[in-house]
């Protein structure tokens, strides 16, 4: 690579390690300056812990949000909900949030990373599946299932999913959820064997799941705990005192009590919770060993969905903006439908749609499927549009020679319109194709494992915030740059032919 | 060959054809000439189907054709018997000169394609283009893509042959190569019709000339007798 090429690539990285230097966290007295604990939550699929009253939506409810206020008042603030994405909670912290309060599972790699606070919960995690369904105990899962491996699944970044990959011992494919009411459909669709989460959300929607039921007893249990940055030490001490106070007074019980989430079998629990190791840092090397093989297979992933995706798309497109064009009276108007609604409506929703509501129609399509799939139709109603311009471009004495000469209208497109308003297009479509490159990030909503999601992922896991987001800027780089030349190339070649 | 009888369109209204008759007969040439906005091309792109009529009926190359929009079928048929060439060429700019002349014989006859480029070359041999073969029409002349355009018409023999103004775009020198080729098609027998504004050129080619004033048919006749000598 030469230097002139070198030089923004390196730019970048280093913009990279700036923009995502952890902001200095507020520390408890700034915390009182501002009379507010923001505390961060995810309340998609939240229950107990933090999700919309079902009565006045508008309105946060759950467990976590009454100890979170119960938290603050015994700093002498008030609580103030952040939203974020669960697994992707811990980010928040210094900035916007000051603390992270839901479901986080005291693990040794959160204890090296971030400030833990005392425990407030014990759970256990509890295996669920189909009441009609081949499973009825934890270890069926140790033997292959009646269609091979068992296809279980886990909320991302969460102890059950920790646990799963930590013991080979199962034959099963974990496929990580970003919501923990999205496995649990999937269950009752039929997509997946079964799915392993805390008891205590399992508890809470057994109602809504009645086909499904709890497989054996809850294992592997653990502690949630709530996470603030490394850098306010009195901020996390005096989040464990008022912890401490709560617990002692009786006010979490009477809460648990309240939550029908046993208040004396937790306190009890929570006394003799011992205490979790801190798991040591590894070194720069170690990460790299470590990480860049699964980067590296992620980006793979990002390959696979853009080239598979991408040229469905073209075709879907072309024969759209043709219909448009040239098709029959009342395809036209049906065609201009179908563009504006893929349009108007963003990618994840699309994704949504094909991969959780399709299988409640019965057609459950694998992740990859639905994701290339999702890519393709939403990246044809674009393409088509491109392609419509273009073959808008193409003089119409083009197509009046082609009928001349006796060729039907569908030959004198193929052979004389379509190759021209192809050359005319290359530019603008090559561009669109770095464009999908990056959505497919959007898959990892359906499950796919793609680049950003294994960053984000491995981010977590490592707390290598940074250093892994260089690795990945500079893959994305990699893998799109080649595509940025071949793009300038075309340019420069309509150009000169004009 | 050619019967044009009662032959009228209107557009926004207005007609552009009124009641229009013409005859021609095997090998004839047939010059329309007339002022601007006359109806002369729309004449023309009535005998091949490019423009439907309102009233009135086309008889060409043995193909009847009726007023309103024509079957796709009927459309086909007609166009093979009947080449046309156009005033901007409209060749096919990501074709070689080659290929734009086997593309019908391809396509449409469903040639082989070591056939098609036979028959393409014989065709540019005919109009002095031969040496072309390769080349991108963007890089030729407008003289030689007009001769590129018209091997390219003749390539699937058609019985009649339609020109529109073929030489407008051109400057003098080369109008007069192109004439001369057409020139040569009228003398070995080729019957054609060809819309022109060149008196010089009716006089030399044509066996009739038909003068169209505000879609009107206005004089039919020898050229001495309607041009002058």
């Amino acid at each position: 690579m030469k230097s002139q090429q070198l030089l923004p690539l390196l730019l970048i990285s280093w913009w990279m390690v700036v923009a995502a230097a952890p902001t200095p966290a507020a520390e408890l007295d700034a915390v009182a300056a501002r009379g507010e604990l923001v505390w961060a939550a995810d309340q998609e699929g939240g229950g107990p812990h933090v999700f919309p009253d079902p009565d006045a939506p508008q309105r946060l409810t759950g467990f976590e949000v009454e100890l979170a206020e119960l938290i603050a008042a015994e700093l002498g603030v008030k609580a103030r909900f952040q939203q974020g994405q669960w697994d992707r909670l811990p980010l928040l912290l210094g900035h916007p949030a000051d603390c992270v309060i839901n479901g986080i599972e005291l693990l040794p790699e959160r204890r090296r990373d971030y400030h833990c606070s005392r425990p407030y919960f014990a759970y256990g995690l509890q295996l669920l599946a189909r009441r009609d369904g081949p499973l009825d105990t934890v270890e069926t899962l140790t033997a292959p299932g009646p269609a091979g491996r068992w296809r279980v699944g886990v909320l991302t970044g969460s102890a059950a999913e920790a646990f799963l990959r930590s013991h080979p011992e199962f034959e099963v494919d974990v496929i990580g959820y970003d919501g923990t009411i999205d496995s649990l459909e999937q269950v009752k669709s039929g997509v997946l064997d079964a799915a392993l989460m805390d008891d205590c959300i399992f508890n809470f929607y057994a109602d809504r799941f009645a086909g499904l039921r709890a497989v054996g007893r809850p294992f592997a249990g653990g502690y949630y705990t709530v996470l603030t940055a490394r850098d306010t030490p009195r901020l996390s001490a005096a989040i464990d005192e008022a912890l401490g106070r709560i617990i002692a007074d009786g006010r979490l019980k009477t809460l648990y009590d309240r939550w029908d989430l046993g208040g004396r079998q937790q306190i009890l629990a929570l006394r003799d919770a011992a205490e979790i190791p801190v798991a040591t840092r590894r070194s720069l090397r170690e990460l790299a060993v470590e990480t860049l093989p699964l980067l590296l297979s992620a980006a793979g992933m990002t390959v696979l969905l853009a080239c598979l995706s991408f040229p469905l798309a073209i075709l879907a497109g072309l024969g759209v903006a043709l219909g448009r064009l040239y098709g029959p009276a009342w395809l036209r108007p049906l065609l201009t439908a179908c563009v504006e609604v893929v349009r108007g409506t963003p990618l994840m929703l699309q994704l949504y749609a094909i991969f959780f509501l399709l299988p409640q129609v019965g057609l459950a399509l694998p992740a990859l499927v639905a994701a290339v799939a999702g890519l393709a139709l939403n990246y044809a109603a674009y393409e088509s549009e491109i392609y419509r311009a273009g073959l808008k471009a193409v003089p119409l004495g083009q197509f009046e020679a082609a009928l001349a000469l006796g060729m039907t209208k569908w030959q004198a497109l193929r052979h004389v319109v379509v190759p021209q308003a192809v050359r005319l297009v290359m530019p603008p479509v090559t561009n669109d194709f770095i464009a999908l490159f990056k959505d497919t990030s959007v898959c990892s909503v359906i499950t796919v494992i793609e680049l950003t999601k294994r960053y984000s992922v491995l981010a977590l896991s490592t707390g290598r915030i940074v250093e892994l987001a260089v690795i990945t800027a500079i893959l994305y780089l990699a893998m799109s740059w080649p595509l940025s030349l071949l793009s300038r190339r075309f340019e420069t070649r309509q150009e000169q032919r004009a | 060959m050619i019967g044009i009888a009662g032959l009228s369109k209107a557009r926004g209204g207005a007609l552009v054809l009124d009641d229009v008759c013409v005859q021609a007969g095997e090998r004839a040439v047939t010059a329309i000439v007339g002022p601007s906005g006359g109806g002369k091309s729309t004449l023309l792109r009535c005998l091949n189907g490019l423009e439907v009529f309102d009233a009135g009926e086309v008889t060409i190359a043995g193909h009847r054709m009726l007023p309103g929009p024509h079957p796709p079928r009927l459309l086909e048929q007609v166009r093979r018997d009947v080449g046309m060439v156009f005033q901007q060429f409209n060749l096919f700019p990501h074709l070689s000169v080659l290929e734009n002349v086997a593309l019908g014989p391809r396509v449409v006859a469903r040639m082989p394609l070591a056939e098609a480029h036979g028959m393409a070359e014989a065709q540019l041999a005919r109009v002095g283009m031969a040496a072309f073969v390769a080349a991108r029409p963007a890089t030729l002349s407008g003289g030689q893509q007009q001769r590129v355009a018209i091997a390219r018409a003749l390539a699937l023999a058609p019985r009649v042959m339609l020109f529109d103004e073929p030489t407008s775009a051109l400057d003098p020198a080369m109008s007069a190569e192109v004439m001369e080729t057409i020139v040569e098609l009228a003398r070995g027998g080729q019957t054609m019709v060809v819309v022109t504004h060149d008196h010089a050129f009716a006089r030399r080619a044509a066996t009739q000339v038909v003068e169209l004033i505000a879609g009107r048919i206005t004089r039919t006749g020898p050229p001495a007798e309607i041009l002058g000598a």
